[in-house]
């Protein structure tokens, strides 16, 4: 208990760096460029237009209101994506200063997910003139969603403690975790509807795949307009601890002997 | 609460070198398979104990990959032990590596802060000090700029100004400050001295040894990851200063071993370890060639050779000053020693009376109670108008038409029949050609631009140019050449040209000086370092009181003893030892005739001075010495 406390301490004393690295991400992921930060919100507005205009024939065929349905989960996946794939390098990526002087290494990992985070958060606004542009309906549920991005968050910074501490020993981490998140961008309900899949493989998903829950409560909440099921909500939770558990264990154990390696 | 800021006890930090190299899953797998994970591993420190009180200043010496930076590491936080402990009380400022935190992409102004926050600053106290951060780096107009256009001196700056911005209780240093122009270094000493006044605990790491000296008053010398000494800064750091002398020499004699047994020729022998002979050597195996020094005597240095009697440089062959106006050649034995500024100004004692010397006005008031520098040429010009001079037949009249007859009869006429022993009236005017009058009331002996004494004695010049060459002392030349014939290639020969020869032509003539060296025990003898007798009853020409040639180690360590040197000129020869070459009529032309033999001698170089049967100053061989090697050198291409 004692140890918690000199914890939650640490870091109540690095927040400003906490803070200060998250502006430096955001800040330095558009500098020089002419339109800044309206970049976090266009990028996904040509990229779901590209993908509309691509799959909305083919994969897209029945959903209604295809751009809206292909948003919802692709901004959630994407900040997965990039969150994880950044807290990856995030410990290595620091090797400089971890050499020079002693600071928490989560605090890398952690800055990274959160600057991330904040990134989905101006993302949500391309999601919003979509849904303007496409006259979809806006429903009280979406107030919610803030509980669904947290879990996420949660699992994100789980799943990045992880992968960051294991890159630490085995750089090929960073080339096999891209093919890895490909295979999961295909098995995840993003361009298609779970419903058309063969009944084996929805079954396999609904049970492996973390990142059907998050997509299905965020779309539930944003695009059908309901609550989520208490599957999907209570396992969210579930899934998010049980990978932070597993994140904070494994990185824990290792922090200690990353400086001969990095 | 222990009493200590730093308490190490029983550190052992362990790398694992072999996983060091294995980053990716295949090798991973290939070693594991191999079994050679386990084995390769390695101690970077053991059984390190140190316990520091706060307020002291600690200085860590030793070679590369001693463990230093470890240490300094594991204090730091940044490695953890792999057994025992590290216990720190109070903040800790890390200058290691400075500016490796910073963001080349972001701002100085940006990395202030975000390097500020990394040390555990708040946002708050930032902002509070900011303006002080910028004051101290001076870099105000480049705020705004990324810090990849940045210098690495003004990283430096930088990642100083925000380590030091809060008074630390530990402060660790690596040798951060040798980036950094000197005005900034300056600056940065004085802040870590303020510091130190202030109770900061200071841990730092230099390979400058004088900075952990003057910085630090404890030391502590790894070595392999262990301590080997620990203890005053002073003692440590002469003791590790020491053992990296020993280590250098070591290395050196080992490759000359190594060479020796191969039995590889050397390009040149080297006859006489004098000056010329040193200067030789030192240029030749710098250009590449390898050389063999063989001296007849036990010692190397030729003349110039001092001897430490007790503190006091004693020059064994005479009083050496050297003096020169040529750059070149002082920085050439500048790099080689340290000079004092002594400044030559002999005394000369006539009965009981004491002149000043050389001849200058302090000298002609004596002599006559002038003042006036045109009363006294007056009175020269009288003295010589007296004597109706028009031809000088011999050396008492060619003195006595430059000087007249006062200072002749004081300061010449005496010391000169000494030094030839016979009367001036027999001595050819030749030998003296003009005798310089200064109007001045200086007494300095000498017009160069350059004066002075190798501190320590002039044996060390001699050491430094021999340092890499191989010596053989009480080496007989002709016995050598003829028990080694093909040991080398050419001969540099600096020894009496008529004797390589087998004298074949006759002798040739020097004049010989003989020392009386004695110590006596009193504090001063004579108050100078040069005084001369000029007067014939007395029968040595001069007396020398060595101590006075090195007054600034007089000053550091005052002795109650002194050594002098009595100086007689003997009648010369054959076989006696020679100092001055007599340059008359008869010895020229011999050494003409001796020289055209040396002509056709197409593997000896002469040199020196009696080489070349010529009178030289050290300077001068110093010259002759270089051309001549360069010359050599161009041939040889």
């Amino acid at each position: 208990m004692k140890l918690f406390k000199y914890r939650i301490k640490t870091l109540f004393k690095y927040q400003d760096l906490i803070r200060d690295l998250v502006a430096r991400d955001l800040k330095l992921k558009y500098r020089r460029s002419f339109l800044g930060y309206v970049w976090s919100v266009l990028n996904p507005l040509l990229i779901m237009i590209v993908l509309t205009l691509v799959f909305s024939n083919l994969l897209g065929k029945g959903i209604e209101n295809y751009p809206v349905y292909l948003l919802t989960g692709r901004l959630l996946f994407d900040f997965m994506k990039s969150s994880t794939n950044n807290a990856m390098k995030s410990v290595t990526g620091n090797a400089a200063l971890l050499r020079k002087v002693y600071v928490p290494k989560y605090i890398f990992t952690l800055a990274k997910v959160t600057s991330c985070m904040l990134d989905l958060v101006f993302s949500i606004g391309a999601l919003l003139i979509v849904m303007v542009v496409t006259r979809s309906p806006f429903h009280w549920h979406m107030l919610l969603t803030p509980l669904v991005i947290l879990q996420l968050y949660i699992f994100c910074c789980g799943l990045g403690f992880f992968l960051a501490q294991f890159n630490v020993f085995f750089r090929d981490m960073e080339h096999i975790y891209g093919a890895v998140t490909t295979a999961w961008q295909y098995l995840t309900p993003i361009i298609y509807e779970i419903s058309r899949l063969p009944d084996k493989i929805q079954i396999l998903i609904k049970a492996f795949n973390p990142m059907y829950y998050y997509v299905a409560q965020f779309r539930d909440l944003v695009y059908y307009g309901r609550l989520p099921g208490p599957r999907v909500f209570w396992g969210g939770w579930l899934i998010a601890f049980f990978m932070l558990f597993i994140g904070v264990w494994s990185f824990q154990r290792s922090k200690d002997k990353f400086i001969l390696y990095i | 609460m222990s009493k200590y800021a730093i308490e190490v006890k029983d550190l052992k930090i362990r790398f694992n070198l072999a996983s060091e190299n294995v980053d990716n899953l295949k090798e991973y797998a290939i070693k594991l398979m191999k079994r050679e994970l386990m084995f390769q591993e390695f101690l970077a420190l053991q059984d390190i104990n140190l316990k520091i009180k706060p307020g002291e200043s600690w200085g860590l010496v030793g070679a590369n990959g001693s463990g230093k930076s470890t240490l300094l590491k594991a204090i730091s936080g940044i490695l953890k032990p792999y057994e025992g402990s590290v216990k720190v009380r109070g903040n800790i400022a890390p200058l290691i590596e400075l500016g490796a935190g910073f963001d080349g992409r972001l701002t100085a102004r940006e990395n202030i802060y975000l390097n500020g926050l990394v040390l555990g600053h708040s946002r708050e106290f930032m902002k509070e000090h900011f303006d002080e951060i910028v004051e101290f780096a001076n870099l105000k107009k480049f705020l705004d700029s990324p810090v990849k256009n940045f210098s690495s001196g003004m990283k430096a700056r930088l990642g100083f100004s925000v380590a030091t911005i809060v008074n630390p209780e530990i402060l660790i240093v690596d040798e951060v400050l040798e980036v950094g122009d000197m005005r900034f270094r300056r600056k940065c000493n004085e802040r870590m001295r303020q510091m130190l006044s202030g109770g900061t605990t200071l841990l730092f790491v230099s390979h400058n040894i004088e900075s952990v000296k003057s910085l630090c008053e404890n030391a502590v010398w790894l070595d392999g990851g262990r301590v080997r000494m620990i203890g005053s800064s002073q003692e440590v750091c002469d003791a590790y200063k020491e053992e990296q002398n020993r280590l250098v020499r070591e290395r050196k004699e080992r490759r000359r071993e190594q060479l020796r047994l191969e039995r590889k020729k050397y390009d040149y022998l080297i006859v006489g370890a004098g000056l010329y002979g040193a200067v030789c050597a030192c240029e030749l195996t710098r250009a590449g060639k390898r050389c063999l020094v063989i001296d007849k005597r036990d010692h190397i240095g030729g003349n110039i050779y001092t001897e430490d009697v007790d503190g006091i440089q004693v020059h064994k062959y005479g009083a050496h000053i050297f003096h020169t106006s040529n750059d070149a050649v002082w920085k050439y034995v500048n790099k080689r020693a340290k000079f004092n500024h002594y400044i030559n100004s002999p005394v000369a004692v006539y009965k009981d009376e004491l002149y000043n010397l050389p001849f200058n006005m302090n000298t002609f008031s004596k002599l006559w109670g002038l003042r006036k520098p045109q009363e006294v040429k007056e009175r020269i010009a009288e003295q010589i108008a007296d004597l109706h001079i028009t031809e000088p037949q011999n050396l008492e009249e060619q003195a006595l038409s430059l000087v007249g007859t006062d200072v002749y009869e004081k300061l010449i006429k005496g010391y000169t029949e000494k030094q030839w022993g016979r009367d001036c009236k027999d001595l050819p005017a030749f030998i003296i050609k003009r005798l310089p009058l200064r109007f001045t009331y200086n007494n300095n002996y000498f017009n160069d631009s350059h004066q002075g004494i190798p501190i320590g004695g002039y044996t060390g010049i001699v050491e430094k140019l021999l340092e890499n060459v191989d010596v053989m002392l009480e080496t007989d030349y002709f016995q050598y050449s003829k028990e080694n014939p093909d040991m080398f290639e050419k001969v540099i020969y600096t020894g009496m040209i008529d004797e390589y020869f087998d004298f074949c032509y006759g002798h040739l003539e020097y004049r010989t000086v003989r020392f009386e060296t004695e110590r006596l025990e009193e504090e001063n003898y004579q108050g100078n370092a040069v005084v001369n007798y000029t007067d014939r009853e007395v029968p040595y020409t001069r007396i020398i009181e060595h101590k006075h040639f090195e007054p600034e180690a007089e000053l550091e360590q005052p002795k109650d003893y002194t050594i002098i040197s009595r100086e007689y000129s003997t009648e010369w020869k054959p076989g006696s030892e020679p100092y001055y070459p007599v340059n008359d009529e008869k010895n020229s032309k011999l050494y003409e005739k001796y020289r055209a033999l040396a002509e056709k001698e197409t593997h000896v170089i002469f040199g020196g001075r009696l080489g070349q049967y010529k009178y030289y100053d050290m300077d001068k061989v110093i010259e002759a010495a270089l051309a001549d090697v360069k010359k050599e050198l161009e041939i040889k291409m």
